[in-house]
């Protein structure tokens, strides 16, 4: 058998009752035993945690999940463990599990690091007689110095997740299930912790990791597979499924922001145009004049995810276009999520029809990776009459590969380089 | 049942270790200590012997000694169920997060009163040999009625704590439910006392009165306990166990999703 973890056809279903957790209560079941009413099976108000997932995890292999919160990753992994059962298809497992669900499962505070490690050990698989073994290895491995044998209520919460952690890793599975617990701690135990896990892999252990991390995603697994609303979007080679991923998670970022009509008109108040940052999707001015519909497009059309290379086109609808003869103008603000500005552009507007459509052209992008948001002014009489602002309602994003940073210009690379540099 | 206990079995290492925990965090940080576990009976014994042996004074010999005797035990039964209800629900670090057999937590807490009992023998022996009551030949079906008796609490422990996941007001139920039960069992009177008809029925549908009775037997009044009764007790609560571990696999699938 090469397949360390198999899921074939895996659904599961929680009724909501149990994730609102309304409690049934005796009085309710016997009253339904009363009226002989069955249960109902299956009510509408049930949540596919995951609907019909398949795939496998191969023998020595390192797997990577991604997905958003709450698309299914934890429950998959409750599965692959057994702490729950699927609602239907199989789940297959061959070999020696130890799963980092959640580090210190079972401490005592009241109980010193030692003691802790023993019932924790007991409870992760481990006999009593790995743990005598061991456990000199897993207190020098935490680090925890003299501290072991004081109460674990005393401990800071990095040194609570090192002793769960060295536990954890000492229990010498032969398939490792994390979730997300590789970030805790400082600088110089995460690193350690990261060398664990290489220690697992070329022990030709198999691991089944989720993380947000998509860089370790990218870097340390051999597989990859994307989880969104309980199904299974994408398998196999980790920078495909990460790149599908964050494209997708681009665009929906961008959908979220490109609602300007929902936006909230607030009225014409002092806005300090250096003022902070403004949060998302703000939008004010006297409305006299209006901009609308805002449309990006790129090589294929309307898009809202561009490479680095592709032309951008920007077209600005407007309305009311009452403006006095060379005192209008629209004032673009490239800007970062973050707020940081990476262009600001101003066109002086001239008297024109009531609608219309506005356009802004860039042969190239020519932007770095990463989430632009795109702020507007539309103003007369030398910005005092403030007719349209949009703030942090147009949004894109840029995915490029091989470029980071905020700018990407045309270059060229010469002498010795490859043919394929980029 | 078989595989319920086998689970049991093979992680008896985790059983014990949470056992001994649950001794140890008991009375950790408390100034007596361990000593609580000898304090708390004689306690509650003096309460009864007080009410029962001079305020409301009754002719049973050594009452003070009769009533520990059958106290002892009731202890056991009462807050192995009482704490038992809740002991799955409130578990939701452990079962949510890493795979076990979770019978082992209803397991563990019969286990930890059992140790308890067990424990506070030799003061009932002491206390006995104050009254002059010394332990006789008859002592030796003691671990007949113990084996009785846990397979007893601990049929009742599993359906309890299996239910109380779902139905929450078990729990308080339970409480309740324990306090009748404890004045129709026989621990304070003898059950000579009850009108002949009760006393055949309750000892029918009361196997805790049957237990009780025979410690009586055996620690008190130096006689054999009623072989029929314990015999049918004995047998009637391994099919309770056999049961209980079937409520208990059937609902087992949802202690994660519930808890």
């Amino acid at each position: 058998m090469s397949d360390a973890i198999v899921l074939t056809h895996v659904s599961k279903t929680f009724r909501k009752s149990t994730i609102r957790r309304e409690y049934t209560t005796l009085k309710s079941e016997l009253v339904r035993w009363l009226r002989r009413q069955k249960r109902p099976e299956l009510p509408t108000s049930s949540i596919h945690a995951l609907r019909d997932v398949s795939l496998a995890v191969p023998r020595g292999k390192t797997f990577g999940l991604v997905g958003r919160n709450g698309s299914g990753k934890s429950t998959l992994l409750k599965l692959v463990t057994g702490i729950y059962g699927p609602t239907s298809g199989t789940v297959e497992v061959h070999g020696r599990i130890s799963a980092l669900l959640e580090l210190g499962a079972g401490f005592h505070p009241d109980f010193s690091g030692r003691e802790n490690i023993h019932v924790n050990g007991i409870i992760l698989g481990m006999s009593r007689k790995e743990i005598r073994a061991r456990a000199d290895e897993i207190i020098e491995f935490s680090e925890l110095g003299d501290f072991i044998d004081e109460p674990v209520r005393t401990y800071s919460s990095g040194m609570y997740a090192r002793l769960a952690f060295a536990v954890a890793t000492h229990v010498d599975p032969e398939i490792l299930i994390i979730d997300e617990i590789l970030s805790v701690g400082d600088e110089h135990f995460s690193r350690k912790s990261t060398a664990k896990m290489e220690e697992f892999r070329r022990a030709g252990k198999t691991i089944l990791l989720v993380t947000h991390d998509l860089g370790t995603l990218q870097r340390r697994c051999d597989l990859a597979a994307w989880l969104d609303a309980g199904e299974l979007k994408a398998s196999g080679d980790p920078v495909e499924v990460v790149n599908a991923y964050r494209n997708a998670v681009a665009e929906a970022e961008v959908a979220a922001v490109e609602h300007p009509a929902n936006a909230v008109r607030e009225p014409l108040a002092v806005q300090p145009r250096s003022g902070p940052p403004a949060e998302k999707g703000r939008r004010w001015g006297n409305f006299r004049s209006e901009l609308g519909p805002v449309v990006l497009r790129g090589t294929d059309g309307p898009q809202h995810v561009f490479k680095a290379d592709e032309p951008f086109r920007l077209e600005i609808g407007y309305e009311h276009f009452e403006l006095p003869a060379g005192a209008g103008s629209l004032e673009l603000t490239l800007r970062t999520e973050d707020g940081t500005t990476v262009w600001v552009t101003g066109v002086e507007l001239s008297e024109a029809e009531p609608r219309g459509t506005l356009s802004l052209e860039l042969p190239r992008l020519g932007l770095g990776d990463g989430n632009y948001l795109v702020d507007l002014l539309l103003s007369a009489e030398r910005g005092q009459d403030v007719r349209d602002v949009q703030r942090g309602l147009h949004g894109f994003a840029v995915r490029a590969k091989a470029q980071s940073g905020l700018i990407a210009p045309v270059h060229h690379w010469t002498g010795p380089v490859s043919e394929t540099a980029d | 049942m078989i595989r319920n206990l086998q689970e049991l079995w093979q992680y008896r290492a985790l059983l014990w270790n949470l056992t001994q925990r649950e001794l140890k965090a008991r009375y950790r940080g408390s100034a007596l200590g361990f000593l609580w576990t000898f304090v708390n009976p004689l306690l509650l014994m003096a309460v009864y012997a007080l009410v029962f042996g001079i305020i409301q004074k009754n002719n049973i010999p050594f009452y003070t000694y009769f009533v520990f005797v059958g106290l002892l035990p009731w202890i056991w039964f009462s807050t192995s169920v009482g704490s038992g209800a809740s002991t799955i629900s409130d578990r939701r670090d452990l079962l949510t997060k890493v795979r076990f057999p979770a019978q082992v937590l209803p397991a563990t807490v019969v286990a930890t009163n059992l140790i308890n009992f067990l424990l506070s023998l030799p003061l009932m022996v002491a206390l006995g040999a104050v009254f002059g009551v010394w332990p006789s030949v008859y002592a030796l079906a003691f671990p007949l009625v113990l084996f009785a008796q846990l397979v007893f609490t601990l049929a009742v422990t599993f359906i309890v704590s299996a239910l109380n996941v779902r139905f929450r007001d078990l729990q308080h139920i339970v409480q309740n439910v324990l306090t009748l039960w404890f004045f129709v069992t026989p621990v304070l009177y003898i059950p000579n006392s009850v009108p002949e008809v009760a006393r055949r029925l309750y000892l029918i549908v009361n196997p805790m009165a049957v237990i009780i009775n025979s410690y009586h037997g055996i620690f008190y009044e130096h006689r054999w306990p009623h072989w029929r009764g314990l015999t049918f007790v004995t047998l009637a609560s391994l099919v309770l166990l056999a049961l209980a571990a079937r409520v208990f696999e059937d609902r087992r699938e949802e202690f994660a999703e519930l808890v």
